[in-house]
């Protein structure tokens, strides 16, 4: 695995990721997004392999199965399920993140049945202790399930083992974003390397992160923080470049928002559970707007931002409620919003390219 | 005649349009014309011809803008419709406020500050309704002349309602209203309030700052006007030349007057 400055960081293929676990003895689980416990995939001799709307897959045969205004992501990866995308994985895990997801839950598990396991996982939409009291007695109704498609009942080693693989990878990615500012590499390669925890093993990703060279790259023009569920394609980092602009953070439910505080709790559901509550604001975790409004003002403060892009798949609900608010306040706050709605797919539209422009040219 | 200080060169969706402009920022030449295929040869020859027209020096700056500026490579710079419809309005009316500009495929919403910069804007450049051509393929089923629409929509005072923001909806609801022996004209007048509800909610959405301001080709359809003024409860202010005001305002980014 290497990582070079200037040049696209290479990692394995998914394919050879699934060869690699397997020869480890452990089975893959596909999951959407965008919370789940990973440590406890991996007790059960399971590994992740998410699936955010593979922009390839075209929505026709996942968008029988929805109305119009269901996001790609959920449309897509419907289709991509349907087509045998997900052929020789054992199951399909999707949390409860949206009411879009647990359609998707409900569609397949009741109506289209692919070989796969379903699995869901109602996620509570708040952080008090009640409802860390709920997530737990979720996560080991899922943990039953996941014995049943792995066939292993983790011991207290595998346990053991599994949060200390994956507190190291969260400490990976945490350290990639506190780095951030001195790496040496453009957005679009820094996101490649974010997104590869997407399907990489815990130490995999560890050994990619630590490779991101540190040195001197000196960004110049409009600093801008994205917020959002997915910001693809990988082409939109260069594109924001050329237009003089270049990202300081982000609040991307695909990034940011999973960097988890550790959690060190004896039984391992609770700490499963208090960790997955333990992330950045997020209104897919019922985060009240206000608090989401104030981590972002203080971030967007310290890393020198101008303005926030919100870059969203068209249709989703959790970011469109917030939208509003977030424009008003942040408006008055003195850092201007853009809302720019997608469609997954392989290149940028010219008119979301126009937009973009549009606010760096008044931002600068 | 004063010297050309630069050129703008807003090559639109429907028309594409050059002006050019002298030190103090006045207009001393232009040309508009719908686009054609190729607008970058279609640029070319417009320069030529502005050329035989006026003394341009070969160093004078070009600022492109309009959906095709990245083509024009006679260009010095590009820059997006939002910056340049800005300073083109806020040098012709002198006032900060909000600026809706309605072209033949696109409509915009822009707050212009205190300084003449775009302080907050919102396009609508992926659907007919709310841009100029939702007018045209309508008025096209009712066989209006485009420039008597505005005129025609005013004449009368009923209005038949048109539901469909959709312009292939909204025209096989105007079929429906004909066979149904609606008159023309309260059909027209439906069609302008329909235009006008979905361009004035996306400037709420912005904020509106008064005054509003229009810009584009349709800020010439007298219905339109005095619908947006119903509707937002302001008085509407168009410029002199409201559809080369993207150009505009590219050649006074050009000179820096
Ligand atoms: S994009 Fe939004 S609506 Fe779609 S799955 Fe993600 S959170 Fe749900």
């Amino acid at each position: 695995m290497s990582t070079v400055a200037g040049h696209a960081p290479s990692f394995p293929s998914r394919r050879e990721v699934i060869e690699h676990v397997r020869a480890l003895g452990r089975e893959v689980v596909a999951v959407m997004p965008i919370h789940y416990p990973r440590a406890m995939l991996r007790a059960h001799r399971l590994h992740p392999i998410e699936i955010w709307g593979p922009p390839r897959v075209p929505r026709v045969e996942g968008s029988r199965h929805f109305q119009a205004y269901t996001c790609d992501i959920v449309v897509k990866a419907t289709s991509f399920v349907r087509s045998g995308g997900i052929a020789g994985t054992k199951a399909i895990l999707v949390p409860h993140t949206c009411d879009a997801l647990q359609g998707m839950a409900s569609v397949l598990g009741d109506f289209l049945h692919p070989e796969q396991r379903v699995l869901t996982l109602y996620l509570p939409r708040g952080r008090r202790t009640s409802d860390r009291d709920f997530l737990r007695e979720e996560l080991q109704r899922l943990g039953a399930k996941l014995s049943e498609v792995s066939g292993h009942q983790p011991s207290r080693a595998d346990w053991m083992e599994a949060f200390e693989a994956e507190d190291a990878a969260d400490a990976a990615l945490a350290d990639l974003y506190r780095r951030r500012e001195r790496l040496a590499v453009s957005d679009r390669h820094f996101y490649q390397v974010i997104r590869a925890r997407e399907y990489l093993t815990a130490e995999q990703f560890c050994e990619a992160a630590t490779a991101v060279p540190e040195g001197n790259r000196p960004r110049t023009g409009v600093g801008l923080m994205i917020s959002g569920i997915v910001a693809e394609p990988l082409e939109l980092f260069d594109q924001i470049e050329a237009l003089g602009a270049h990202i300081v953070g982000d609040d991307l439910a695909c990034g940011f928002r999973r960097v988890y505080s550790t959690s060190m709790r004896n039984d391992p559901f609770e700490r499963s559970a208090s960790r997955l509550l333990k992330g950045p604001p997020d209104p897919t975790c019922g985060t009240p707007v206000r608090d989401r409004i104030e981590a972002l003002q203080t971030r967007m403060r310290a890393l020198g931002a101008r303005g926030l892009l919100v870059y969203d798949p068209k249709f989703c609900e959790p970011e469109l409620f917030d939208v509003p608010l977030l424009r008003k306040h942040l408006h008055e706050a003195g850092f201007p919003v853009l809302h720019v709605e997608f469609e997954m797919g392989e290149t940028l539209p010219h008119q979301t390219l126009s937009r973009i422009e549009a606010f760096v040219e008044t931002l600068s | 005649m004063s010297h050309v200080a630069a050129i703008g060169i807003d090559a639109g969706s429907t028309t594409c349009k050059l002006v050019a402009v002298d030190r103090d920022g006045a207009i001393i030449a232009w040309l508009l014309e719908p686009t054609e295929p190729r607008v970058e040869i279609q640029v070319r020859r417009m320069l030529d011809a502005l050329r035989a027209e006026i003394r341009i020096e070969t160093a004078v700056p070009a600022i492109a803008t309009g959906y095709g500026r990245k083509l024009i490579k006679q260009a010095t710079r590009n820059l997006t419709e939002i910056t340049c419809h800005a300073r083109g309005v806020f040098r012709d009316l002198g006032r900060a406020g909000t600026l809706i500009d309605i072209g033949g495929q696109d409509s915009k919403v822009i707050q212009i500050g205190e300084d003449g910069r775009p302080v907050d804007f919102m396009m609508n450049d992926k659907c007919a309704a709310g841009t100029g051509r939702f007018l045209e393929y309508t008025a096209a089923r009712l066989g209006v002349p485009i420039e008597a629409l505005g005129k025609r929509a005013l004449s009368v005072s009923s209005e038949e309602p048109i539901s469909s923001t959709c312009t292939v909806f909204a025209e096989s609801e105007i079929i429906s209203l004909i066979a149904r022996g609606a008159e023309p004209d309260a059909i027209l007048r439906g069609l302008h309030r329909s235009l006008v509800g979905r361009v004035v909610s996306m400037a709420r959405s912005v904020g509106i700052v008064p005054p509003v301001m229009l810009s584009g080709g349709v800020a010439r359809n007298e219905a339109v006007r005095t619908m947006i003024a119903e509707a937002t409860g302001e008085d509407v202010i168009v410029p002199r030349q409201p559809q080369l005001m993207g150009a505009y305002g590219a050649a006074l980014l050009g000179s820096a007057a």
